[in-house]
C-alpha cells in the first residue's frame, strides 16, 4: 500500500481503527456479582479486561487476632465465620487442631458424627456455588432448585447444632451433642430429594448449549499453574489433579469411607462446575455411610480436665462445679507447643496453625484459607477475558469473605 | 517464740536434685521451697513460709532418697547435701489425688457463691491433680454456714479443709491466739473463745492465708467476683507504716486492699485498718469542682473554679495573712505543689493530717498519715517552717489554701471567719463545706506519687482506678492550674516533673531518678526514727525464705496479673 493510499481510510476498516482507550471500572464492592463484599478494579479494553485487581479486606474480623483474647473453647465461634457457607467443616479443622496439640483424639462415634456433619456441609457449600453460577448466568431457577436443597440440610443442620450458620457445634474431644431422636430418619427422608434436585441442575445446566458457551475453555488454568498458585480443592481436581487431602491424608474416619475424589480435565469454569456437582454425589455417599456404620457410645471423652463435665454433676457436685468453673473461666490448659493441621474445607485445604504457651488462651492462630491463594490467581484467570466471562469465573472459584479476608 | 532454730545457723548451700534436675538449695529449705526453685510444684495447702509446720493436709508428700518408697511431707522435711527429691511417681500423684478426693468429701457445691472462687486452691489443685467425678454417695456433713467470728471476718465451716493457717497466724504472727480448733474427726472447726471475739487487728490476714472460702472478708463479701477487679500495686494510707498493697478496682470504685509482699516494711500482712483504706476513695467524694458557701454554691467546672480561686487570691497574695495547710496525707508531689503556689503567694505553711492514734509494736504507727516524713522533707527543701495546726487556730489569718483538709474538721468556727478559704479536697466534711473554692482532689490511689514512710523509705504510687471522678484531679496539678492564673510560666505539668524539679532543690532526695526507685522502694538518709518498733521488719534483715516466689495471699497469681501503673 502506498502512502498515499494510507491517508485514505479504507471505508470498510472505519470501525476497527476507532483508535480506543483503556477503562477503568469498579465491580463491587457491594455488586450482587460480588459474593461477599469483594471489590475488582478491572481494567477493560473495550470488553476485554486487561487487568483486574481484587481488593479484600471488607469482610476482615481481626481473626487473628481475636482469638488470643478467648478461651480455646470461645474460638469456634469465630471459625464459624471462616467460610460461613460450610461453618461445621471448619468448627472440625479447628477442634482437631486443638486436639493435636493436646494429643488426645475424640470418639469414635464422635469421628462419625464429625465425619457426617462435615460432608453435609460440604454439599451445602457446593450447592450454594453451582445456585450462583446458574443465577449469576440467568438460570434462576436452578438458584431455586438449589436454595431448596440446602435448606433442606440447613433445617437437619439447625435440628443437630441449634443454629443453621453459626453452628460453634465441635468440642474438645468429641461434639456437643448426639443426634436428636429420629435425625437420622428425617436425614434419610430428605437426602433422596437433595439428590433429586441436584440431578435436576444437572440436566438444567450441563448439556445446557448456552451454559456449555458461557463456561467451556472460559478461565482455564493447568495443573502444574494452579499447584504454583497454590490451588487446592474443586478448583485444582478441576485440573486434573489428584489431590484430596480426605485420601491423601485420611483424618477421622474417613479411611473406612468408600468414596471417589472425581477429576476435570481442562480445568476451566466448566470443570470446577461440574466436579463439584459431582462431589454432592459423592459426600451424598458417604454421609449414607456414616449413618449406617455409625457405632453407638459416648460422643464426647470423659476427662474433665477437656470436656465440660455433665450438667448432674455440676449442679450437684464440688467436683463438678469446680472442673466447669475452671474450664469455663480460665479455659481448656493446652499443653504450650505448635501444630499444623489441615483438612480437606470445601474449597480446597483448611489449614490452622495453632500455638500455645500453656495457657487457656491461643498464643497465636493463623488460618490457611483454602479461597486465598485462588482469589490470588483470579486476574491470571480473567485476564483476557470479556468483561462477561468474568462473572462465571468468579462464581467458579467460589470465593468466601470470611475465610479468605480473616 | 522461736519455732525454727535452724535459721538461726548461718545458712549453707546444698546441692541437692528434684526430679533429675540439679539445685542449689539453701540449707534452710524445705522439699517444697528447694522444688520451686526450678519451678516443680509441690502442692500444699496448710504450708506457710511463714508460719510453723503443721503437715496437716498431707498433700504435699513426695519421695525421696532417704526414704525409698515411702512418702514424706515436703512442707516438714529438710534439704540435706545429695537428696533426692521425687514428685512423679504413681505413689506421689496418687496421693495427691487421694488428698483431693479427701478434702472434698464434705465440701459443699458453693462455688457460684463463694467469694474465693477464682483465686481457690482447691479449684487449682483440684484441676491440676484430681479432675475425677465424685466417688461419695452419702450425704454431706452440715456444719455452720456463717459465723461471725470478728469485726472482719465471717467463717464457712463446711468450706474449712483445716489447714489451721488462721490459727497459727493468730499465735505466732499476730501473736493474739484468739482461734483454736474445736471438736474431732470431720467434726472439726475453727472458732474463737467465749466472749472473746476475733478483734485483733490483723485478723484480715486470716482471710488472705486461707486457701479456700473458709474465712471471708465481711467488707469485701459479695461485693465483686474476684476476676472482674483489676489490681494494681500501691502504697497503704491507712498509717505513717507504709505497708506494700494491691488495690483492686474496677471502674472508678475500689473493691479491696490486699498486701503486697515487701521484706523490709510490711512481709505479707497488713493491718484491718488498712484494708478499710479504699473507703474515702468511694464514698462521699467531692466530685465537680465548685465555688461559694452554702446556698449559694455551684459546680462551675475546673477551668471556671480555678479562674475564681485566682480571681480571689490575687488581692491577698504577698500580703501578710494567707496560709497554706499541706496535710501529711498529701503525696511528695502534692506537698511540692503546695509550696510551690505558697512560696508564690508568700504564705505560711501549716502541717495538717489525721490526729494521732493507737500504735502498736509490728506494722501498725501512731501516726495516722503516710507521709508526715514526705512532707517535712519537701518543706526542708523549700527551706520553710511547717507551723503546727495548733497555731493555725491562734493565727489571725486572712485566707487559707488548703491542700487537703484533714485535721481542718474540728475547726469550723475558724473556718467559717476566714476572709478566703480555698480547700482542695477528697471528701466532703466539715471543713470543705466551708470552703469559697473547692477543688477536688484525687485520692492517693487513684494518682502517680510518691511518699515516704515512717523508716524514712520513699514508695511510689500508681493510678490504681481505671477510670477518672468527675473533675478530680491531683492536688499538685490544682497548685499549677492556680500558679498559671497568676502567671507562672513554670507549673509544672506531671507528677514526675514535680518530682524532677523537687530532686534539684532536695538534699535528701538528690540524684534520685523516679524509675528508678526499686518496687520495694528506697530508704532515704537521714529520716530513719530513733528507735524501731521491737516487731516491725527492717531493711536487709530478711527473715523469710530467701527466694520465696509466693505473693501474698497464696492462691492469687499477684505478679503475672498485677497492672496498672508504670
Amino acid at each position: 500500500m502506498s502512502e498515499q493510499a494510507e491517508l485514505v481510510p479504507d471505508p470498510l476498516s472505519v470501525e476497527a481503527e476507532i483508535p480506543s482507550s483503556l477503562m477503568t471500572i469498579n465491580l463491587g464492592p457491594s455488586h450482587p456479582a460480588m459474593h461477599g463484599t469483594v471489590r475488582l478494579t478491572v481494567t477493560l479494553d473495550g470488553e476485554t479486561i486487561v487487568e483486574a485487581i481484587p481488593e479484600i479486606g471488607y469482610l476482615h474480623r481481626g481473626f487473628s487476632k481475636s482469638s488470643e483474647n478467648a478461651t480455646w473453647h470461645q474460638v469456634l465461634p469465630y471459625t464459624d465465620r471462616l467460610n460461613y457457607v460450610s461453618p461445621l467443616l471448619n468448627n472440625i479443622g479447628y477442634i482437631m487442631g486443638v486436639e493435636k496439640l493436646i494429643g488426645i483424639k475424640d470418639t469414635e462415634r464422635s469421628q462419625y458424627i464429625r465425619v457426617l456433619a462435615g460432608e453435609i456441609s460440604r454439599i451445602t457449600d457446593h450447592l450454594t456455588c453451582v445456585g450462583a453460577i446458574g443465577l449469576e448466568l440467568g438460570a434462576f431457577t436452578v438458584f431455586l432448585y438449589a436454595i431448596e436443597a440446602r435448606e433442606l440440610l440447613w433445617d437437619r443442620i439447625s435440628e443437630l447444632c441449634g443454629a443453621r450458620v453459626t453452628t460453634s457445634w465441635t468440642r474438645v474431644g468429641g461434639v456437643a451433642n448426639d443426634l436428636p431422636q429420629g435425625w437420622a430418619e428425617k436425614l434419610k427422608d430428605c437426602l433422596p430429594r437433595v439428590l433429586e434436585l441436584t440431578n435436576e441442575i444437572d440436566v438444567l445446566l450441563t448439556r445446557n448449549r448456552i451454559f456449555v458457551d458461557r463456561t467451556r475453555n472460559i478461565g482455564v488454568i493447568s495443573g502444574e499453574e494452579a499447584l504454583d498458585w497454590g490451588f487446592t480443592g474443586p478448583c485444582l481436581r478441576a485440573c486434573g489433579v489428584n489431590y484430596d487431602v480426605r485420601k491423601a491424608h485420611p483424618y477421622l474416619v474417613y479411611d473406612r469411607m468408600n468414596f471417589e475424589v472425581p477429576l476435570g480435565s481442562k480445568g476451566d469454569t466448566y470443570d470446577r462446575y461440574i466436579l463439584r456437582l459431582e462431589e454432592i454425589r459423592q459426600s451424598h455417599q458417604i454421609v449414607l455411610q456414616c449413618l449406617e456404620q455409625m457405632p453407638p457410645g459416648p460422643i464426647i471423652i470423659d476427662d474433665w480436665r477437656y470436656a465440660l463435665p455433665p450438667k448432674k454433676d455440676v449442679f450437684g457436685s464440688i467436683e463438678g462445679v469446680m472442673a466447669h468453673f475452671k474450664l469455663i473461666m480460665e479455659g481448656i490448659q493446652v499443653p504450650a507447643g505448635e501444630v499444623y493441621v489441615y483438612s480437606e474445607g470445601a474449597n480446597g485445604e483448611l489449614g490452622f496453625h495453632l500455638v500455645s504457651n500453656g495457657k487457656g488462651k491461643p498464643y497465636a492462630i493463623q488460618v490457611r484459607g483454602p479461597g486465598f491463594p485462588i482469589l490470588s490467581a483470579l486476574p491470571r484467570l480473567i485476564k483476557g477475558h470479556a468483561i462477561a466471562d468474568l462473572i462465571p469465573i468468579f462464581d467458579s472459584i467460589n470465593m468466601i469473605g470470611g475465610e479468605v479476608e480473616q | 517464740m522461736d519455732l525454727t532454730p535452724e535459721v538461726k545457723r548461718e545458712p549453707k548451700r546444698v546441692n541437692v536434685e528434684v526430679d533429675g534436675k540439679p539445685v542449689q538449695a539453701d540449707s534452710r529449705d524445705n522439699l517444697i521451697e528447694a522444688a520451686r526453685r526450678v519451678g516443680v510444684t509441690i502442692p500444699y495447702f496448710c504450708y506457710h513460709p511463714r508460719l510453723s509446720i503443721a503437715g496437716q493436709c498431707r498433700i504435699c508428700l513426695v519421695e525421696t532418697s532417704d526414704a525409698p518408697g515411702r512418702l514424706v511431707p515436703g512442707c516438714q522435711v529438710r534439704v540435706k547435701e545429695g537428696l533426692k527429691i521425687t514428685t512423679t511417681t504413681p505413689a506421689v500423684k496418687d496421693n495427691q489425688r487421694g488428698s483431693m478426693e479427701f478434702h472434698l468429701i464434705n465440701h459443699p457445691v458453693d462455688c457460684a457463691i463463694c467469694d474465693q472462687s477464682g483465686e481457690c486452691k482447691l479449684q487449682d489443685y483440684y484441676m491440676d491433680y484430681d479432675h475425677q467425678p465424685t466417688r461419695i454417695r452419702t450425704s454431706k456433713l452440715n456444719k455452720p454456714k456463717r459465723e461471725v467470728l470478728g469485726p472482719m471476718v465471717v467463717y464457712d465451716a463446711e468450706r474449712c479443709i483445716m489447714c489451721t493457717r488462721c490459727v497459727r497466724f493468730m499465735d505466732e504472727i499476730a501473736q493474739q491466739p484468739q482461734l483454736a480448733v474445736v471438736n474431732r474427726g470431720d467434726h472439726s472447726l475453727i472458732a474463737t473463745f467465749p466472749g472473746q471475739p476475733l478483734d485483733s487487728q490483723y485478723s484480715g490476714n486470716t482471710v488472705d492465708i486461707c486457701p479456700v472460702g473458709a474465712l471471708l472478708n465481711r467488707d469485701f463479701r459479695f461485693q465483686s467476683r474476684v476476676w472482674f477487679v483489676n489490681k494494681s500495686p500501691s502504697v497503704c494510707t491507712g498509717c505513717a507504716n507504709g505497708c506494700n498493697v494491691y488495690v483492686e478496682s474496677r471502674g472508678n470504685q475500689a473493691y479491696r486492699v490486699l498486701p503486697r509482699r515487701n521484706e523490709e516494711v510490711n512481709q505479707v500482712w497488713m493491718c484491718d485498718e488498712g484494708r478499710l483504706t479504699y473507703h474515702p476513695t468511694n464514698d462521699s467524694r467531692i466530685e465537680w469542682a465548685r465555688t461559694g458557701r452554702g446556698d449559694s454554691q455551684a459546680a462551675v467546672g475546673p477551668k471556671l473554679a480555678t479562674d475564681r480561686a485566682v480571681e480571689l487570691l490575687r488581692p491577698l497574695a504577698l500580703g501578710p495573712g494567707i496560709g497554706v495547710v499541706v496535710s501529711a496525707q498529701c503525696t511528695v508531689e502534692e506537698a511540692a505543689g503546695a509550696f510551690l503556689l505558697g512560696q508564690q503567694l508568700k504564705a505560711q505553711f501549716f502541717l495538717g493530717g489525721k490526729p494521732f492514734g493507737q500504735g502498736d509494736d509490728f506494722l501498725i504507727r501512731e501516726d495516722k498519715n503516710p507521709n508526715t516524713n514526705g512532707v517535712r522533707m519537701v518543706a526542708e527543701a523549700f527551706g520553710e517552717k511547717l507551723h503546727s495546726l495548733a497555731d493555725l487556730s491562734q493565727s489571725n489569718l486572712k485566707a487559707l489554701v488548703a491542700f487537703r483538709t484533714e485535721g481542718l474538721d474540728s475547726m469550723p468556727l475558724f473556718l467559717e471567719r476566714l476572709e478566703l478559704f480555698i480547700a482542695i479536697a477528697q471528701n466532703e466534711t466539715a471543713a470543705s463545706a466551708q470552703a469559697h473554692v473547692a477543688l477536688p482532689c484525687n485520692s492517693v490511689y487513684e494518682q502517680a506519687g510518691t511518699l515516704v514512710n515512717y523508716y524514712g523509705r520513699l514508695q511510689r504510687v500508681f493510678p490504681s482506678l481505671p477510670e477518672a471522678r468527675g473533675d478530680a484531679q491531683p492536688g499538685w496539678s490544682w497548685s499549677a492550674r492556680i500558679l498559671a492564673g497568676l502567671g507562672s510560666t513554670t507549673a509544672p505539668r506531671s507528677a514526675a516533673a514535680v518530682f524532677t524539679q523537687l530532686v534539684q532543690r532536695s538534699q535528701t532526695l538528690s540524684g534520685i531518678l523516679l524509675e528508678q526507685i526499686p518496687d520495694d522502694g528506697l530508704t532515704l538518709p537521714g529520716l530513719q526514727p530513733a528507735e524501731w518498733p521491737a516487731r516491725a521488719p527492717r531493711p536487709g534483715s530478711h527473715s523469710g525464705p530467701a527466694a520465696v516466689v509466693q505473693t501474698t495471699p497464696l492462691g492469687i497469681k499477684t505478679a503475672a496479673v498485677a497492672s496498672g501503673g508504670a
